[in-house]
């Protein structure tokens, strides 16, 4: 268990490190990035799971927005992939309940059900792989800021923004108190109930007593009680941020409007 | 629940119903020029998140099966923070989970605020976890209250999903079915979650007891009767609308089935449902023919589209590295 709270220590650095390239992409204002992402989940999803072509059709934005920040297709698919076992356990059912045939691929018979397994399977790594592509090139402080220019007030957007400055801090002390327990049990993968609960009671106590402290020292540093509007990186909404979202959103919009690959396949014929 | 399995339409209305509630939470915590409140709340609601979600990586070992199982954290935020502040924590671990862990999803938010935050802070703490609770409560009782509220939020959150997967309509199975099949494991879930909760409440009584007993007086303190009636309203909607619907799909062709048995007209309904069926037949001989190639050239000429989008990018990439 300690290799998990690692393994998401390392997992928070490389997001960090993502967030901190250069790329066209990493310059535009976090306003304009996240609203094309809620644009693009909300139209991708509202396909109907009988147009796994259109669906696929979607795969184009999560690919040319991870190639315009430096991102690794490859990466990305892979990570990508991580919602699969949950998704797949919900869509399997319609394999067994959808089985009217639509096409044949030699002596493969596609059926209703698996063209809607499919594109339940493709939803889901899509809206992920889109989340991925706003993260990595914007970070999380960032969409915090844009969430409070954008309007969310700001007793939500401090606080998210306090969890996730206090993960680190709180995280390295998970590992702590685990690996002093590791070096004392014969490497016992999970503790029984009992102990837990005395460890995680231990961290809680821990963690309240660290949250009065840290309220302090900000207060001491001039914490307002707001996410500061100025600062070295603060963006601004330019020309360019209304045409990547008026861009984006049209041909997001158009596609779901007209479904081009099945209006191309009937004109072709 | 993830992005995949909402539509937009269901999305956008537990959002709506997330955002109202987050909304009166906000509210009510917000220290007014009136009402100056605890100014040290967001930092403290900051840091229990953060809490919650490194406790959520440390695993206990489930007695008897050999697996282990983690924190989800509802009930347990409530109690250390009240029932509103909770809810506010949980959902920001919620929203962290889905950008940083590509847990969840964005669109499917408001579902999971709804399934997780509300239901077990809103709903399953005041209406059973706080009235059994006492000030001086035994390790036996903690646990009791713990288990018993942990189980019930989650058998309604599994509800909750149930029927958020239905009617986006992703799922092809019933909904009586996919219930049965969501809900022995939630509650299994459920009954760990409570003995996690138990486990670490006892251990704040033990070291901590004035954190309990200040929560307690909290919790019950003005704006407990609103938070219960709210609570009530979403539990019997809830209920209503989900026995209503199990009723329709406790057989084969529920709906129909049960209309039949209410307006007792099965001789007009049988003709109908034959000739609508006759013409369901012919419209699959018919369309889905020509379907076959329309579908599989589509398929194909997308797959093409994004290898060559893969494949420009990767080209531009190596470019850009040589440049």
């Amino acid at each position: 268990m300690r290799n998990r709270l690692q393994h998401a220590l390392c997992e928070l650095d490389a997001l960090e490190r993502n967030a901190r390239a250069e790329s066209p992409l990493h310059r535009l204002d976090a306003r304009a990035k996240l609203l094309v992402t809620a644009v693009f989940l909300a139209t991708m999803l509202s396909i109907p799971l009988s147009r796994l072509s259109e669906i696929l059709l979607y795969a184009l934005y999560p690919i040319l927005t991870a190639s315009a920040c430096g991102m690794r297709l490859g990466t990305l698919l892979r990570r990508s992939l991580v919602v699969i076992p949950f998704v797949a356990l919900i869509g399997v059912f319609n394999l067994f309940y959808d089985r009217i045939p639509v096409f044949r691929i030699g002596p493969l018979t596609i059926t209703d059900g698996w063209i809607a397994f499919l594109s339940i399977v493709l939803r889901g790594v899509l809206s992920v792989g889109a989340l991925l592509v706003l993260i990595g090139s914007t970070g999380f402080f960032e969409i915090c800021r844009a969430m409070q220019r954008l309007g969310v007030p700001r007793f939500f957007t401090v606080q998210l923004l306090f969890v996730y400055r206090y993960l680190y801090v709180l995280i390295d002390e998970a590992i702590r108190m685990s690996q002093a327990r590791e070096a004392r049990s014969f490497d016992r993968r999970s503790l029984p109930l009992a102990v837990w609960g005395t460890v995680i009671g231990q961290l809680l106590i821990r963690t309240l007593d660290r949250a009065e402290q840290i309220h302090r020292a900000m207060l001491a540093r001039g914490f307002t009680g707001r996410i500061p509007d100025y600062g070295a990186h603060r963006t601004h909404w330019r020309r360019e941020e209304t045409v990547y979202l008026l861009a984006w959103s049209a041909a997001l919009l158009l596609a779901r409007a007209i479904g081009p690959v099945e209006t191309l396949t009937h004109l072709l014929r | 629940m993830s992005d995949a399995l909402v539509s937009p339409t269901v999305a956008a209305v537990a959002g709506a119903a997330s955002l109202v509630l987050l909304g009166t939470a906000i509210r009510k915590l917000r220290p007014t020029e009136t009402q100056p409140g605890d100014e040290r709340i967001v930092p403290l609601m900051g840091v229990m998140g953060a809490f919650v979600f490194a406790a959520q990586m440390i695993n206990f070992a489930i007695p008897g099966t050999g697996s282990s199982g983690h924190l989800i954290g509802g009930i347990l935020l409530a109690a250390i923070l009240g029932p509103w502040s909770g809810v506010l924590t949980l959902s920001s671990v919620l929203l962290l989970q889905c950008l940083l862990f590509a847990d969840g999803g964005l669109l499917a938010l408001g579902c999971n605020i709804l399934n997780m935050a509300v239901l077990s802070c809103l709903v399953a703490y005041p209406l059973i976890f706080q009235p059994l609770m006492r000030a001086e409560a035994s390790p036996v009782r903690i646990f009791t209250a713990s288990i018993l509220a942990a189980t019930a939020g989650l058998g309604l959150g599994a509800l909750a999903v149930t029927a958020e997967t239905e009617a986006s309509g992703i799922t092809a199975l019933p909904f009586g079915r996919f219930l049965l099949f969501m809900l022995p494991i939630h509650l299994a879930i459920g009954l760990c979650e409570g003995a996690a909760t138990g486990a670490v409440l006892c251990a704040v009584r033990r070291y901590r007891p004035e954190l309990l007993v200040d929560i307690r007086r909290q919790g019950t303190a003005g704006k407990h009767r609103t938070n219960r009636a709210l609570a009530v309203i979403a539990l019997a909607a809830l209920l209503i609308g989900s026995s209503f619907s199990w009723l329709a799909s406790s057989q084969p062709d529920g709906l129909e089935w049960s209309i039949e048995r209410l307006t007792g007209m099965a001789e007009i309904e049988t003709p109908d449902n034959t000739a609508h069926r006759t013409a369901a037949t012919l419209q699959e001989t018919t369309a889905a023919l020509p379907d076959y190639n329309t579908s599989l050239a589509g398929l194909v000429g997308c797959g093409a589209i994004l290898l060559v989008a893969w494949g420009g990018s990767r080209l531009l990439r190596t470019g850009h590295r040589d440049g």
